[in-house]
């Protein structure tokens, strides 16, 4: 359960980002985040990776008070978390086998574990062909792919997608919020920031609008 | 995961790294091993004058001449207290008779002597010391002890030079000490801007390990043991650069000490001392590394 509550996120000598948020997403829910450039989504996520801190409020991660954490303890958490990049965050130098495995090796598992999860994880996107291939031979929905496995080996509680599909076209986009929603179906709780209005309304999955630091709407709204 | 697993992995990943920039990684090691082969090379030259200064140890000779009714009880007591000195090389007791034989031969003063009627001359006791032994103030105090021993007259000796060498000798000490000192500091910036680098160059690994919840400890390893390899191998290339200018000097040494009628090895660094230089080494750059890339997580992880 994800719960934001009255939190507020201001850089010195800007504008609020955030003014006195509140939001829950429960235990396995699957919610879209949206809103225009400068909204404040990405600073959200970065609130629940603990990029940055909250400025004020509490932000509750299942049972974890995620404003007042220890930095000893920010690795523990975050390797509670799956998280996506639009940019994938891919390490070019290293093939798809060895950017998937990096999330296990942090996390302390190794050897045939190691294998046999990472294999998995790259057959559940499609790539379970492509383990060996270096990312710059990859397309950009591939890539993606390769960035959500990453995120999803280690089967995480929670999984953040920061505009996963924003240099994606239109089939793609879908393919990959699709396997968003595949994994929110296995139990997952999943956020996913979004801009693309004809994926939210095909979706049809809660929508958190943010505009201007605060919910448009503060209670969820079917689109 | 095995603690031990994970080192092993991380210590995998550190060599492949460096393998991955053999001229870098040579480039790197080689400087290190110049900055570390200078103070240690210092240091095996000042243990080679030690050594040749032990040589000349018979030049800090004391004589201590006895009294004309000193005892065979005190000459006995007296010989043994010499023999049980600090530093004491030699003891020669010279007799009365014997005294007065050499001074005849080597003055040639045979018939002033006979006019005498009896022999002047006291016996003595010839002390050779090692003048390193101990310092020349404990030194002194050492020879003032035996003159004030029954049976003894005085005592003659000229410890000034020594205090000389030893003074020398304590400032060369600590000018390789604070060359050492630099030095070190030195090769730990070498060994940093070193693994600054190879962290620029990893960054994005760093970030986005950071990211999926890597701990400070799981990214600064591969670090640490990269500047550890490094400074390990470089003390041994110091090792053996040392060896080799030993080696190298050891023919003209031997033509020179020909020269002045003696013998001389040169020493280089024994087996305890050139693993100490290779353990040394290894630190420096562990700490190297630990000081570049705890910077950089400070900045990541705040």
């Amino acid at each position: 359960m994800i719960e934001f509550i009255n939190v507020t996120k201001h850089y010195p000598g800007r504008h609020h980002v955030l003014r006195e948020l509140n939001l829950t997403l429960n235990k396995g829910q699957m919610a879209l985040l949206t809103g225009s450039s400068g909204a404040g989504k990405s600073t959200l996520l970065k609130l629940l990776l603990r990029l940055e801190d909250v400025s004020h409020g509490t932000l509750m991660v299942n049972g974890v008070d995620v404003s007042t954490l220890k930095k000893r303890h920010i690795p523990a958490y975050r390797r509670r978390i799956g998280v996506v990049f639009q940019d994938h965050k891919l390490l070019m130098d290293r093939d798809v086998f060895s950017n998937v495995a990096l999330t296990l090796q942090v996390g302390g598992i190794t050897g045939r574990q190691i294998q046999s999860r990472v294999r998995a994880a790259l057959e559940k996107v499609g790539l379970g062909n492509r383990i060996h291939n270096m990312p710059a031979t990859l397309s950009g929905g591939e890539q993606q792919r390769v960035g959500i496995a990453r995120a999803i080996v280690h089967t995480p509680e929670i999984l953040l997608a920061d505009e996963p599909t924003g240099n994606l076209d239109g089939s793609l986009s879908t393919e990959i919020l699709d396997l968003f929603r595949d994994f929110h179906h296995h139990g997952t709780t999943v956020l996913v920031a979004t801009h693309d209005q004809s994926q939210v309304e095909r979706l049809g999955l809660p929508v958190f609008h943010l505009e201007q630091g605060g919910l448009q709407n503060p209670r969820e709204k079917k689109s | 995961m095995s603690a031990l697993q994970i080192r092993w992995d991380a210590a995998r990943n550190a060599v492949h790294t460096l393998a991955r920039q053999p001229l870098a990684t040579l480039m790197t090691i080689l400087a290190l091993a110049i900055v570390l082969a200078l103070p240690v090379g210092l240091f095996a030259a000042l243990n080679n004058l030690q050594q040749l200064l032990g040589h000349w140890r018979d030049q800090a000779q004391i004589s201590l001449f006895l009294h004309q009714n000193a005892t065979e009880q005190d000459v006995q007591q007296l010989q043994k207290a010499l023999q049980g000195g600090k530093g004491v090389v030699n003891v020669r007791y010279i007799g009365k008779a014997a005294a007065l034989g050499e001074f005849e031969h080597n003055a040639g003063m045979t018939a002033a002597i006979r006019i005498l009627g009896e022999n002047p001359l006291p016996a003595s006791f010839i002390v050779e010391l090692n003048p390193l032994a101990q310092s020349s103030a404990a030194l002194q105090t050492q020879v003032n002890a035996w003159a004030q021993r029954p049976g003894v007259a005085s005592a003659q000796s000229d410890l000034h030079w020594v205090a000389r060498l030893q003074a020398i000798l304590a400032l060369g000490e600590r000018a390789v000490w604070i060359l050492a000192v630099m030095l070190a500091i030195g090769a730990v910036l070498v060994m940093g801007n070193t693994i600054r680098l190879h962290i620029a160059q990893r960054r994005d690994e760093i970030d986005v390990a950071s990211l999926v919840g890597a701990t400070r400890s799981f990214i600064r390893r591969p670090f640490l043991y990269q500047g550890f390899f490094q400074g390990a191998v470089a003390g041994i290339l110091a090792w053996i650069i040392i060896a080799i200018t030993i080696a190298l000097l050891q023919e003209p040494v031997d033509r020179l000490a020909v020269l002045y009628g003696t013998q001389f090895h040169l020493l280089g660094l024994s087996g305890l001392e050139g693993l100490i230089l290779v353990g040394i080494s290894a630190l420096l750059g562990w700490l190297g590394s630990r000081l570049a890339v705890g910077q950089h997580l400070d900045h990541t992880f705040s």
